[in-house]
């Protein structure tokens, strides 16, 4: 049992994020502060929330695009219509009305998708085009600064707070609170239900999940809803944080939701993906991008580095495999042999 | 006198002017293993998908444990105790063994929450009614083909099967795991639960059946106790044809010159050790093995699929490299694959372009550019030639049926006239008309000079074009046949034989 | 009479097959034609030549990005770089005469522009502006053998190869420029993006010219032959005698050119080279103009790809045309956009069951 949680693959990019950590401490040991934890994750709570929604569509053998578009509509549709109503309120409202726009949207994608029988990634192209166009055009073109006077506070609402020489005043925010629960739901919801088992199963084998009597439509409806609800609770939330209600929040993200997915473990072909792994490849990709800041490379050659790495991290696997395939495929002999 | 688990009577079904079933007529009993044997066409798949309530019989009667059923539907065969675990095993590689062998019965429970559990337990259960012990964490992509078709038999078992059904179940099995599997079906019968064990490989069908019943054009033809069956009844009576030796026009090899090919020592890591040996011009030279015997992987590595580690190859007299497939088809070697859906045809894509596809860069008209009409000529001429039925080229491949197919395949290999013909079980899956007529072709391009080496586990088939049969076992050639000195029966002995490691 | 009803007949198949005639195009000339007689009622300025000078402009670039696009995909993989590959070459392109022709003030000013400071006098012009053709070019070939590495070497599955290959282009293009846009390109060089030949633009011409040569790539080349066998069965294909790693490497060359030449006329057009141009928009359209076209590995139209181009540039203008005032007419498009895909997919659904059918 232990053996096979080293050999994981969440272990290993847990074992990178410490390793990396130490780097970066060494170089600037500002870095080991509790207010840096605070801060990576108050960065990351949005991106978990989204990725544990990606999470559940790349086990099931898709690719979703459209989630970034998601929190865009349900964050500024629900601030323009509480803009008309003059609300002054806290956010929990913006939660309740984003939700319920989300959980339309991904219901949107799930229909289209079992309904006609469409291929996810081609169709959630299309929605994610459908609702920026929406969200710019119906709704609005510029971003929005006019918060209700209840939640101009929202980001800074911590849980514990710390002072810190050179971040500042920070503290551990509520939000994390969001992605624990999001967390647990989608845990357990893999782990310990007929539909989470029938995510995996059809993910591994779609056919054979078909043949067995899992209800393809019900589950791949249900993920995306769960997609669609996450991203508007992430939506809402970055907005609440930046202070403003955008049109286009998120846009281009989608890509480095999923990497950050995939970093985490899962597969890009479906039936593997875990919460903590993706919980911790979220973590990995804020760190980086951290420590890109700390070790003072020049911020225009950032995106250089995450290129780089990233063909690494995907070029040595594939060598180690190229290599092996070369060696020899095993036979029943080599069993025999031994 | 009890009543038998399973009957079907006057069985009839027609596909679209096809007949496939003809008034066929059987029964099994408890605890019977029954052998259910035919070539590619001869109706025992049609049959079994009726069994199983996949397809609707036109006419007849099914009797499962005296109920009768005139619509047999899915669910109700399964009710019944009908199993079938086809080739494919329908796993979950990436759950695990327990999670495999619970899953069905989870959902017909209609439970909403996993009890790990129950789930592991329910898998013990069953592992432990077939005796098998198997870890229940392992995931099961990882385990080995053996491995896997326990876990769909037991599967099965926790289903409570009263029959089931086995389609080709020995496919992908060495020796020793075939030997495995056999104990387990005698398990199984002894516990009073039959078996169907659907197979086209004659020795096995002698050793683990207790009645077999042979189908023919739809028809039964043979329904006896195995004991009293030579390969040579079983195999006439599966194509209809006495095959006389005789009368085969086996082609001459050349021995007198030098050999077409050579090889000496050659050696691959994980495959095979240490081989040598000769193909002749105007030669059908037979490999054959159990799996495992590395017999497939030499074949891929005179193919330049997994290029051999070191040894020497000679084509006619000069010393050539093979490190890849270029290597191979630039130098004259063809391959016929038994997997042709994957690694021969282009299922989608057009006759013409399917048989055009490996001398493709040879239709050109000026450097890069295609001559379409030399294509289609081509392609013309050998639809001709190899009597490929198709009323046009512009079809896709997948329009053809399974012996049409393999022809294909040969086309597009035949059209680069290669020196050598590599031929991996190439009658897999093909009926029986196209099987004979792809034999008497692999005989007349022998004769016309061609070297070929035909690498099967069928007996007939072998005996029917070598000239010489080379037995390998675990990674070695172990015995030369020469075909004119030897008989089936000698054959399937040593193909079966263990050597005194009890491998 | 009876020979000649034969042979006309035989005549009309010999065109249908000739012109690759397909239910999918029939669709797309379909959808073509409405929005053109649509737009032509709404706007009246619509059907004029100014109207389709300025579409011919705009079109250029999605179109050769669409056409970079579509090779990939037909070969099974999928080219998620190419606008990166775009700006990368106008980046280095700008970024050489950039170093060639420093700006005069070294001080701050230097600092904060990424000002070409051409001389406005005498230079070889030509020399200068061939050279920025050929440094896109090369950027091309080399990207392209970059993915073609990864994926048809190394066995990365495309999305994720591309994927990361956009990363490093984009960051080099951003180290590059500090985030800024390179300006100052010597006067003549919007001779290629803002020039007409006989009243049609330049970019245009250069994107009919691709399309054709890349027509005549797939359908009439031992190389688009094997590309689309690779795409339908990599298994089959390389059993059956083709180098697939050559292949993949050549279409992802093939594809960097491409997109290096939407990177040239982008350049030019705008007189500027940045890191992100188009970045939020092209490739999402690229990818979406594949899937109009009916895009898959191993089947695919050039004609249906440049039919899908020209329907979402008469979307783009009309739309903007028909909207003039109202504010952010060009995101209705985007909207109506993904509408159109919606429709075309639930189409398809119905053809494909009765096709089953028959």
């Amino acid at each position: 049992m232990f053996n096979k949680l080293i050999k994981s693959n969440e272990f290993l990019v847990f074992l990178i994020i410490i390793t990396l950590s130490i780097v970066i401490g060494m170089i600037n040991p500002a870095f080991f502060s509790v207010a840096t934890i605070y801060d990576i994750l108050r960065a990351s709570n949005v991106y978990n929330l989204m990725a544990f929604g990606l999470l559940l569509v790349v086990i099931l053998g898709g690719v979703d695009i459209s989630f970034v578009a998601i929190t865009a509509v349900a964050s500024y549709g629900t601030h323009m219509a509480m803009l008309k109503l003059d609300y002054q309120g806290g956010i929990w409202l913006y939660f309740l009305i984003g939700t319920a726009i989300g959980l339309i949207c991904g219901f949107l994608n799930g229909f289209l998708i079992t309904r006609f029988k469409l291929p996810i990634f081609d169709l959630t192209l299309a929605t994610q085009t459908m609702l920026y166009g929406f969200s710019l055009f119906f709704l609005g073109a510029t971003a929005n600064f006019d918060l209700p006077e209840r939640m101009v506070g929202y980001y800074g609402k911590y849980l514990a707070i710390t002072e810190d020489p050179f971040i500042g005043t920070t503290g551990l925010h509520i939000s994390v609170l969001y992605v624990l629960a999001a967390g647990i739901f989608v845990w357990w919801l893999l782990k310990y239900t007929i539909i989470g088992r029938g995510i995996y199963a059809i993910g591994g084998n779609r056919e054979v999940a078909k043949r067995s009597g899992f209800n393809i439509n019900r589950i791949t409806m249900i993920v995306f809803v769960i997609m669609g609800v996450l991203a508007a609770i992430s939506g809402v939330t970055q907005s609440g944080f930046q202070r403003n209600f955008s049109p286009t929040l998120f846009i281009g993200q989608n890509l480095n939701v999923l990497a950050s997915v995939i970093l985490g473990g899962a597969s890009i072909t479906g039936g593997r993906g875990t919460v903590i792994g993706t919980f911790l490849g979220v973590i990995l990709t804020q760190l980086i991008n951290r420590a890109l800041i700390l070790t003072g490379i020049p911020v225009e050659w950032q995106q250089f580095v995450i290129g780089v790495l990233l063909i690494i991290f995907i070029a040595i696997p594939a060598i180690r495999e190229e290599r092996a395939r070369k060696v020899g495929h095993t036979t029943e002999l080599s069993e025999e042999q031994a | 006198m009890a009543e038998k688990l399973l009957r079907v009577e006057h069985i009839t079904k027609h596909f679209a002017g096809v007949t496939a079933l003809d008034d066929v007529s059987f029964s099994v009993d408890q605890g019977e293993s029954m052998c259910l044997v035919g070539e590619n066409g001869s109706g025992k798949s049609t049959m079994i998908k009726i069994i199983s309530g996949v397809y609707t019989a036109d006419s007849g009667d099914i009797f499962i444990n005296g109920n009768h059923y005139k619509k047999l539907t899915p669910m109700e065969s399964m009710h019944a105790g009908v199993q079938v675990i086809y080739q494919d095993f329908s796993l979950f590689p990436n759950l695990t063994v327990a999670e495999n062998i619970s899953i069905s019965e989870l959902l017909s429970t209609g439970k909403k929450m996993v009890n790990w559990k129950e789930v592991k337990e329910l898998a013990q259960e069953g592992l432990d009614k077939i005796r098998v012990s198997i870890p229940l964490d392992a995931i099961a992509g990882t385990l080995s083909t053996a491995d896997r078709q326990l876990i769909a038999i037991t599967k099965a078992i926790l289903a409570d099967a009263r029959l089931i059904i086995m389609d080709e179940p020995t496919t992908a099995l060495t020796r020793r795991e075939v030997e495995a599997l056999f104990k387990i079906i005698n398990d199984l019968n002894n516990q009073g639960v039959a078996t169907i064990f659907v197979s086209h490989k004659l020795n096995e069908v002698r050793q683990i059946s207790q009645r077999t019943v042979i189908l023919r054009n739809g028809k039964k033809v043979l329904d006896q106790d195995a004991k009293d069956l030579d390969i040579k009844t079983i195999e006439y009576q599966m194509t209809g044809r006495e095959i006389n030796t005789s009368s085969i026009k086996y082609s001459k090899s050349d021995t007198k010159s030098a050999p077409l090919l050579k090889v000496e020592n050659l050696h691959l890591l994980h495959g095979f050790f240490d081989l040598s040996f000769e193909l002749y011009k105007n030669e059908v030279l037979g490999i054959t093995g159990l799996l495992g015997s590395g017999r497939t992987e030499l074949a891929l590595s005179l193919f330049g699929q997994l290029p051999a580690d070191s040894g020497k190859i000679y084509l006619e007299g000069k010393k050539i490299r093979i490190r890849n497939i270029f290597d191979a088809t630039s130098r004259g070697f063809g391959y016929v694959p038994e997997d042709r859906i994957r690694e021969g045809l282009f299922l989608p894509q057009s006759i013409t372009d399917n048989i055009a596809v490996s001398i493709i860069d040879t239709l050109t008209t000026v450097s890069i550019f295609l001559d379409k009409k030399a294509k289609k000529q081509l392609s013309d001429n050998w639809i001709e030639k190899l009597n490929v039925k198709t009323p046009s080229g512009k079809l896709p491949a997948k329009s053809l049926s399974g012996g049409n197919q393999q022809r294909l395949v040969l086309a597009k290999w035949l059209a680069q006239n290669p020196k050598i013909l590599i031929l991996n079980g190439p009658t897999v899956g093909v009926d029986v008309g196209s099987k004979s007529e792809i034999h008497e072709l692999v005989l007349t391009l022998a004769r016309q000079g061609m070297g070929i080496l035909m690498i099967s586990d069928d007996i007939p088939e072998l005996m029917q074009t070598c000239n010489r049969i080379l037995l390998m076992r675990r990674g070695k050639i172990v015995n030369e046949f020469i075909r004119e000195k030897t008989t089936e029966e000698e054959l399937a002995k040593e193909l079966v034989a263990t050597d005194s490691n009890n491998h | 009479m009876k020979k000649t009803t034969n042979k006309i007949i035989t005549l009309l198949n010999d065109i249908k097959e000739k012109s690759a005639f397909d239910g999918q195009m029939v669709l797309l000339v379909g959808i073509f034609t409405v929005l053109m007689v649509f737009f032509t009622i709404m706007e009246d300025g619509f059907m004029t030549e100014r109207t389709f000078s300025s579409m011919g402009f705009q079109i250029a670039e999605i179109g050769l990005l669409a056409l970079a696009m579509m090779v990939s995909i037909l070969i099974g993989g999928i080219n998620l770089s190419i606008n990166a590959t775009a700006n990368l070459g106008a980046v280095l392109a700008g970024y050489f005469l950039f170093k060639v022709f420093p700006p005069v003030d070294t001080g701050e000013i230097a600092q904060i522009f990424t000002q070409i400071n051409f001389p406005a006098e005498g230079g070889n012009t030509t020399i200068y502006i061939l050279i920025d053709i050929l440094i896109p070019i090369l950027v091309g070939i080399l990207t392209g053998v970059i993915n073609g590495y990864l994926v048809g070497y190394l066995s990365v599955p495309a999305i994720l190869a591309t994927l990361a290959s956009l990363s490093l282009f984009t960051g080099i293009s951003t180290g590059l420029t500090k985030g800024r846009t390179i300006t100052g390109f010597p006067p003549n060089f919007e001779l290629i993006g803002a020039k007409t030949i006989s009243g049609i633009p330049i970019p245009f011409i250069i994107f009919l010219v691709m399309t054709v040569v890349t027509y005549f790539l797939l359908n009439h080349t031992t190389l688009g032959f094997k590309m689309k066998m690779l795409g339908t069965n990599p298994t089959a294909s390389e059993f059956s005698g083709i180098n697939n790693r050559a292949v993949i490497m050549q279409t992802y060359i093939y594809s960097g050119i491409l997109s290096a030449i939407a990177g040239i006329i982008v350049m030019s057009r705008t007189m500027s080279a940045a890191y992100e141009y188009g970045s939020k928009t092209y490739l999402l359209f690229s990818i979406l103009i594949a899937v109009l076209a009916g895009m898959t590995p191993g089947f695919g139209n050039v004609i249906n790809v440049f039919i899908s181009v020209l329907i979402l540039q008469i979307l783009s203008t009309g739309f903007h045309m028909v909207l003039l005032g109202v504010r952010g007419s060009s995101f209705f498009k985007d909207f109506s956009w993904g509408i159109l895909l919606i429709i075309i997919f639930i189409f398809n659904y119905f053809v494909r069951g009765r096709k089953a059918q028959e």
